[in-house]
């Protein structure tokens, strides 16, 4: 678990509920992502799962139905989390579970919770097994609507503005997160979130925009990679480190919201964040190794 | 006012420097930036803030607990106030003044675990490599993704733990893996972009000079190259150590010497050429892998003036090679009790003694398997001219088994035991091969940690016991000690932030830094602004 999540995890209680329109976004978004874009783009994308179900997306599509039918009433329709069941998208980031140790779940409930055994047969549990990880599994091991080509050309443009501050593999920005494995290792659903609603959360905390005045006048302006009461590590806006004591700091001044633009909601077209996130979604720093998977499912049909 | 500014200012123009050959060549000094600290294999630091006489007011400086560790074989890299260090697929940027995490890069997905020994820098960039045979460069200011190159398939058996060693924009990496038959090869890749420039096996193909030694089991060798070796620029040579030929225990199937296993080899920087090997252990029966630091030292040998490589080799005996034409020296007793050879003759081959190889009943020999010394950091001191060598006397069981082999299913053709023995810190002499004085240890040979010394005159080591401890490098005294609380499988470091000097280790799950008792001066909580 990174000390980001486990931050959010923590401070999770201290952030205001979501209003009710984050919770529709949410739920057009899980509908767009379960049925017709699903089916759209089958065979595209595999995942590392050897289960067949997991990445299929007729089993996604069914496990869809058994979820909104059986599950959603306490997980919520976006898996997002109700009163009765956790969140099963942020779960999966401090805590995941293998594809196995859900089907175990499904079958076996959680003794001493509100989550009860269930009489599925296999194939129903592995259909609903498939839907899970298409909503909580790394966006890379999923199928994803949209068009990375047209994406790349969003992510690198002057309009959406990515790469001022985001890195894939060593090209763009140092200010914000690299983003050379967010599809490898976020939902896709959690990458959306970001964009489209970044400062709903203390997501990225470590990644505080941060202006020190140091004792001897120098004026630095950067993203406090971390900080205690006795030192601070600061990237500048250069994406270079320093390691100042807080000794040596007359001033520190931290910014209480995310550095990222909260336009991006309104700033792209539907297509352009829907193509957007499909280029996020391809990368994974392990891309190599389903290339590889796909050659050899190939050539074994 | 004054130490403010020229503190900040150190740091900031480091901050905008890179890591060059120039700077990687001159060795240690604030920054320890290979895993042995010098090109040389010395492990040996300038520094001498930290002396015999003021060693007994160390006190430790922060501790930082690597999240999931267990078993850390990590050796710490440092440049410019940044101590690197690595977990199983995983490598962690952390404030060395504060002990504050500045970054952490994880590949969770990797396909393998196990252990890995540590991180390697050059230019901005940090490398390592995953058990799965990834290179990884990761921006050393913010831990971002520059490349991952894939340099081995670990389904075929191979996998990696050795830090990387990076020489002239070349990554030096190696394979691990030989005890389940792959044939080891040592690797060149691209410091840019992790494209692979040279790549030579440790086992010749069919065909091949050298393939004369080896039965039908050549394609299965094994001659891991596990740890890294060292470098000298003059020479444009790396020196890099092989493992045991596969099967481990069954050599029946294997008649012939089995090069190049259990061998030190010469390679050319450039070319990855072999230009001349030495092997230690010829067709060897005890998994003695020859994986132990070459550390080249230009001394006096019998007389003359000679570049040499001294080698410590598990299979008992200290060897001085010439490390330009790789001609044998000598060869002296590294520990007391060796029961498979008398010796070694004139040419450096041993001179093995009748029923010490592994039998259906087992056979009891000396050294154990885990050898008379094996991969823990050696340290030489020019100022004290010694080579400090932590050393095994154990003996154990060898079991042969007459089973088919199997390649890539965890089968070395037999087994070993080890029984009691005792770790013994010995300071060896390297114009004659003999001992100054050592340093015996209680514990029950468990530990794989090893020494660093410096210009002050101490000689760090971890002990067989948990400890850490400072000895006076010229005589073997006991200065001062501490309490890790774990079994020790890394090696010490030390390096210098701020003109103070410190002296790091990782224990099993965290890493300490140690350095001078100093009064601490209270700290006004800071004035902080959130808008």
């Amino acid at each position: 678990m990174s000390v980001a999540d486990f931050l959010w995890e923590n401070n999770r209680a201290k952030i205001s509920p979501r209003p009710e329109y984050t919770r529709s976004s949410m739920r057009t978004f899980a509908a767009a992502l379960l049925t017709a874009s699903l089916l759209a783009q089958h065979g595209r994308y595999l995942s590392d799962s050897k289960h067949p179900s997991i990445g299929n997306p007729e089993a996604i599509a069914a496990g869809t139905k058994l979820f909104m039918g059986s599950c959603a009433g306490c997980h919520g329709p976006d898996g997002g989390g109700g009163a009765r069941g956790p969140n099963l998208v942020r779960r999966s980031l401090w805590h995941p579970l293998s594809d196995d140790a859900i089907f175990q779940v499904i079958r076996k409930g959680v003794p001493g919770t509100d989550m009860p055994p269930t009489k599925l047969s296999d194939e129903q549990t592995w259909n609903l097994v498939a839907f899970i990880h298409a909503l909580t599994g790394p966006a890379s091991t999923n199928p994803v609507p949209g068009d990375p080509a047209s994406g790349r050309a969003v992510y690198w443009g002057a309009k959406a503005g990515c790469s001022n501050c985001h890195a894939i593999r060593g090209q763009g920005g140092r200010m914000g997160p690299d983003l050379s494995n967010v599809g490898g290792s976020r939902p896709l659903a959690v990458i959306r979130e970001a964009i489209v609603e970044p400062a709903k959360d203390l997501y990225y905390l470590g990644n505080e925009a941060a202006t020190v005045t140091l004792k001897n006048g120098q004026i630095l302006q950067g993203v406090a990679k971390n900080r205690s009461n006795y030192s601070l590590q600061l990237v500048d806006t250069k994406g270079i480190l320093h390691l100042i004591q807080m000794n040596d700091v007359k001033h520190l001044t931290l910014s209480a919201s995310t550095s990222m633009p909260t336009d991006y909601a309104t700033r792209l077209s539907k297509d352009e964040l829907r193509d957007l996130l499909a280029y996020l979604a391809a990368q994974d720093i392990r891309a190599d190794e389903r290339e590889g998977m796909r050659e050899r499912k190939a050539s074994k049909q | 006012m004054t130490r403010i500014t020229l503190l900040y200012f150190t740091l900031v123009l480091g901050a905008l420097a890179q890591v060059s050959h120039k700077d990687v060549a001159k060795g240690a000094d604030e920054d320890w930036l290979t895993y042995a600290g010098t090109y040389s294999g010395w492990r040996y630091s300038p520094l001498k803030q930290i002396t015999a006489d003021n060693a007994r007011n160390i006190v430790p400086k922060w501790v930082y607990h690597v999240p999931g560790a267990r078993g850390l074989r990590s050796s710490p890299i440092i440049y410019r106030g940044v101590l690197y260090i690595t977990n199983t697929n995983s490598v962690y940027a952390i404030d060395a003044r504060s002990g504050r995490l500045v970054w952490q890069y994880a590949d969770p997905r990797a396909k393998k675990g196990g252990v890995n020994r540590g991180a390697a820098i050059w230019a901005d960039k940090v490398y390592f490599t995953t058990s799965d045979n990834y290179l990884v460069a990761l921006d050393r200011h913010t831990g971002a993704l520059i490349f991952n190159k894939k340099f081995a398939d670990v389904g075929q058996g191979t996998t990696s733990t050795s830090a990387p060693l990076v020489a002239k924009g070349k990554v030096i990496v190696g394979s691990a893996g030989g005890d389940s038959g792959v044939r080891g090869f040592i690797m060149a890749l691209s410091a840019d972009d992790g494209k692979q420039l040279w790549k030579t096996y440790t086992v010749p193909a069919r065909g091949e000079k050298g393939s004369e030694t080896w039965g039908d089991l050549i394609d299965w060798g094994g001659g891991a190259a596990w740890l890294s070796g060292t470098y000298d620029p003059e020479l444009n040579t790396l020196y890099w150590t092989t493992g045991n030929p596969w099967p481990d225990y069954n050599a029946d199937v294997r008649k012939g010497d089995n090069l190049y296993t259990c061998s030190l080899l010469a390679l050319d920087l450039d070319s990855g050429m072999m230009k001349w090997y030495f092997q230690f252990t010829p067709h060897d029966t005890h998994d003695w892998d020859a994986q132990s630091w070459p550390v080249l030292v230009d001394t006096e040998i019998r007389g003359q003036k000679r570049k040499a490589v001294l080698h410590a080799n598990r299979n008992g005996f200290f060897y001085a090679l010439d490390r330009v034409t790789g001609e044998f020296l000598r060869a002296t007793q590294l520990i007391d009790k060796i029961t498979w050879a008398k010796g070694v003759d004139d040419k450096g081959r041993p001179i093995p003694l009748p029923n010490s190889d592994p039998t259906p009943e087992g056979n009891w020999v000396c050294p154990s398997v885990k050898g008379a010394t094996n991969w823990m950091g050696q340290s030489y001191n020019p100022g004290t001219a010694l080579l400090y060598v932590l050393t095994l006397e154990q003996c154990g069981m060898y079991y042969r088994s007459s089973q088919e082999p199997q390649p890539m299913k965890n089968f070395s053709g037999g087994g070993a035991t080890e029984e009691g023995g005792q770790v013994i810190l010995r300071a060896l002499d390297p114009k004659t091969g003999k001992r100054v004085w050592e340093y015996p240890m209680t514990g029950l040979g468990r530990m794989w940690t090893g020494t660093v010394s410096t210009a002050g005159g101490v000689l760090f080591s971890g002990d067989d016991d948990g400890h850490l401890v400072a000895l006076d490098a010229k005589n073997g005294k006991n200065l001062w000690h501490f309490n890790m609380g774990e079994t020790l499988g890394a090696s010490p470091i030390t390096y210098s932030v701020d003109g103070k000097q410190y002296v790091a280790i990782a224990s099993s799950t965290a890493v300490f830094s140690f350095g001078l008792f100093e009064p601490v001066i209270g700290v006004e909580p800071p004035v902080i602004q959130i808008k």
